[in-house]
């Protein structure tokens, strides 16, 4: 799951990114709305979390923009993060198309949840916890566990598997698990997808039988449904 | 019990009395009747006065006897000219009259007060108007005005009158909540910095020293700010209440004294800081307000110059008036900027400044400081060259020649 934090406070925007990586997410921060708009035009994101207040082009506009180029199913969940304490502006920002919106200061419990939550409605989910086939995993508490064993994961790996579960049954590419997994910083001419994608596949065999994870000749991976 | 809710203030005796009673409409109907019945009164009275005058001189009549010729009878007769049988006439005339206007009178009494009740009421009718109007008015909607028709008349003036004074009401709300809002935004982000930092340290499962460290110097800098900015707000809070010292201020010593503290960071950053004050320029007020002015224009001159430049602080009086200026080489403010330096939170370049520690504040602060003075602050600015901001200030009538502390305006 990728985010992207845009916030001009560059202690907030820090803060709130290496909080969000900690929870596994892939996190991109851009400081103005311009820079904001850059990275959405060349990078995959499921989450904005979306400062309305932005210096040049403000976060009201950013959203605007991000409804007009992207359709649906492919445009990030936006939350905004607002300081105004009045409902005139959290009506513009949810009418021109967030989908959720915190006010300043926030608890940051708080905006991993709600976070989740906006992941979740991709999903078609509810509640923290993701189940396909044996496989089960608890994105609040950060636990996976296959037919009952828990396995160790490393946060790589559980954003991986996140992110495999959130797309059951559909075939991924490396492209796609390294857009949506990886942030970009990320290197796309290593091999780090697929040694990820192989230690995880290493850890689900070991905990059950079988291999959720079969790989499509050609194309990329896929998450058996219903194992 | 109601009756004691009803008349909550029974002091006043014509309290006792129905509302209708009490009410201007009433009393504007007593008193056109009364004027009105009083006039024809005085005046049918006086007519009648003057006629019975008139018609009302001594007669003395003659009594006379006729014998009747043929009968031989004699009948005692009253003998009259016939001047005095036409005032007899004219007498009987009176009586009626009398009579007739006494019952004129009457009816003029009600009539009046009919027609003085109806134009009573049409008089006060747009007051009513104007009344409903400003009861429906609540103080968290004043957009409502009492927008009277009709002609340009006292009332129509009334009108007009209470809706420029809710117009003004309107935006000084207006503004005040513009300013609350705008001052809970800049507290909130300092805050939610800090509060993110704390979150994230104590969640923490395996905290590094580094990353620990780190986060508290994060959270001293957004309460840095967040203290500035308190001190800012409540400066600019207390500015506005009337309340402040008043004394003989020497402004030379106090912009000397201001700038004092700005010599060592306009070295740090290679900047001359050029002080030219003329000594003797003497103003009332508060002195601790006028230096906190002048240190407020240093520290934007010094934050935004660049480094080789010169700041030139000077101290003068002219015709009266008393005048600070600093100017500096830095940037300068683009002209359409110009007109909204001075209020609160406006910034040309809202991430950057942020960043560099402003509040926001400093240059409203520096205006409501001079305007509390009875003075008020100025700005000449290009692009590329430079800013003056110029305090005026009235003098203070202790003041020696103004022409000799102009002259003698050498550098300390």
């Amino acid at each position: 799951m990728r985010v992207l934090v845009v916030e001009d406070e560059v202690d907030l925007a820090d803060a709130v990114a290496r909080g969000l990586r900690r929870e596994g997410y892939a996190v991109d921060v851009a400081y103005d709305g311009d820079e904001a708009l850059d990275k959405l035009s060349i990078n995959e994101y499921d989450v904005i979390c979306l400062d309305l207040n932005l210096p040049g082009t403000d976060g009201i506009e950013v959203t605007r923009r991000l409804r007009l180029e992207r359709k649906e199913p492919s445009a990030p969940r936006v939350l905004m993060l607002t300081a105004r304490d009045q409902p005139r502006d959290r009506v513009v920002g949810l009418d021109e198309g967030a989908d959720d919106y915190l006010i300043k200061p926030f608890d940051f419990d708080e905006l991993k949840a709600r976070v989740r939550a906006l992941l979740r409605r991709d999903a078609g989910r509810s509640g923290a916890l993701m189940r396909v086939g044996d496989l089960e995993l608890d994105t609040a508490r950060h636990e996976a566990r296959r037919a009952e064993h828990d396995l160790s994961l490393t946060p790589k790996e559980f954003s991986l598997l996140r992110y495999f579960m959130s797309r059951a049954g559909q075939v991924l590419s490396q492209e796609d698990l390294l857009e949506h997994v990886w942030d970009e910083h990320a290197d796309p001419f290593t091999n780090t997808v697929r040694v990820t994608v192989m230690t995880l596949r290493r850890k689900l065999a070991e905990a059950g039988e079988g291999q959720p994870i079969e790989t499509v000749v050609g194309r990329g991976y896929r998450l058996r449904e219903g194992s | 019990m109601s009756s004691v809710n009803q008349w909550e203030m029974p002091t006043w005796s014509s309290n006792r009395l129905p509302e209708w009673m009490r009410s201007i409409r009433f009393r504007y109907t007593l008193l056109y009747s009364g004027v009105l019945f009083g006039l024809a009164a005085l005046v049918i009275g006086a007519i009648y006065l003057i006629l019975w005058i008139s018609l009302h001189e001594p007669m003395s009549i003659i009594n006379g006897r006729v014998i009747d010729r043929f009968s031989g009878q004699s009948f005692s007769v009253d003998i009259v000219t016939a001047r005095q049988f036409e005032r007899l006439v004219h007498q009987q005339t009176l009586e009626r009259l009398r009579t007739f206007s006494f019952e004129a009178l009457i009816v003029l009494f009600f009539a009046s007060l009919v027609v003085g009740w109806v134009v009573a009421g049409r008089v006060l009718a747009p007051i009513g108007r104007i009344t409903g109007v400003a009861r429906e008015i609540q103080a968290t909607d004043l957009s409502r005005r009492i927008r009277l028709q009709g002609p340009n008349d006292e009332l129509k003036q009334l009108a007009d009158t209470f809706d420029a004074m809710l117009a003004r009401i309107d935006a000084a709300f207006a503004a005040q909540q513009q300013f609350l809002a705008d001052a809970s935004h800049e507290l909130r982000n300092p805050l939610a910095i800090i509060r993110t930092n704390a979150d994230l340290a104590l969640t923490d499962k395996d905290p590094q020293v580094d990353e620990l460290r780190q986060a508290v110097v994060v959270v001293k800098r957004a309460s840095d700010r967040m203290a500035r900015l308190v001190d800012d707000l409540l400066a600019l809070a207390r500015r506005e209440s009337p309340t402040f010292a008043i004394e003989q201020v020497d402004l030379g010593r106090a912009v000397t004294e201001a700038s004092e503290e700005f010599l060592a960071p306009a070295e740090a950053r290679g900047i001359v800081l050029d002080r030219a004050v003329a000594p003797g320029v003497v103003v009332m007020g508060d002195g601790d307000a006028l230096k906190r002015a002048v240190a407020n224009l240093l520290e934007n001159a010094v934050r935004l110059a660049p480094s080789g430049s010169r700041i030139r602080l000077a101290v003068g009086s002219e015709r009266g008036l008393a005048w600070i200026a600093v100017s500096d080489e830095g940037p300068g403010i683009a002209p359409e900027h110009q007109p909204r330096v001075f209020d609160r939170f406006w910034r040309a370049d809202k991430g950057r400044s942020r960043a560099d520690g402003g509040t926001g504040l400093g240059l409203s602060i520096v205006r409501q400081i001079a305007q509390s003075h009875g003075g008020d602050v100025q700005l000449q600015s290009k692009l590329g060259v430079g800013s003056t901001f110029t305090i005026w200030l009235p003098v203070a009538n202790v003041s020696s020649d103004p022409a000799r502390s102009l002259t003698s305006g050498a550098p300390r």
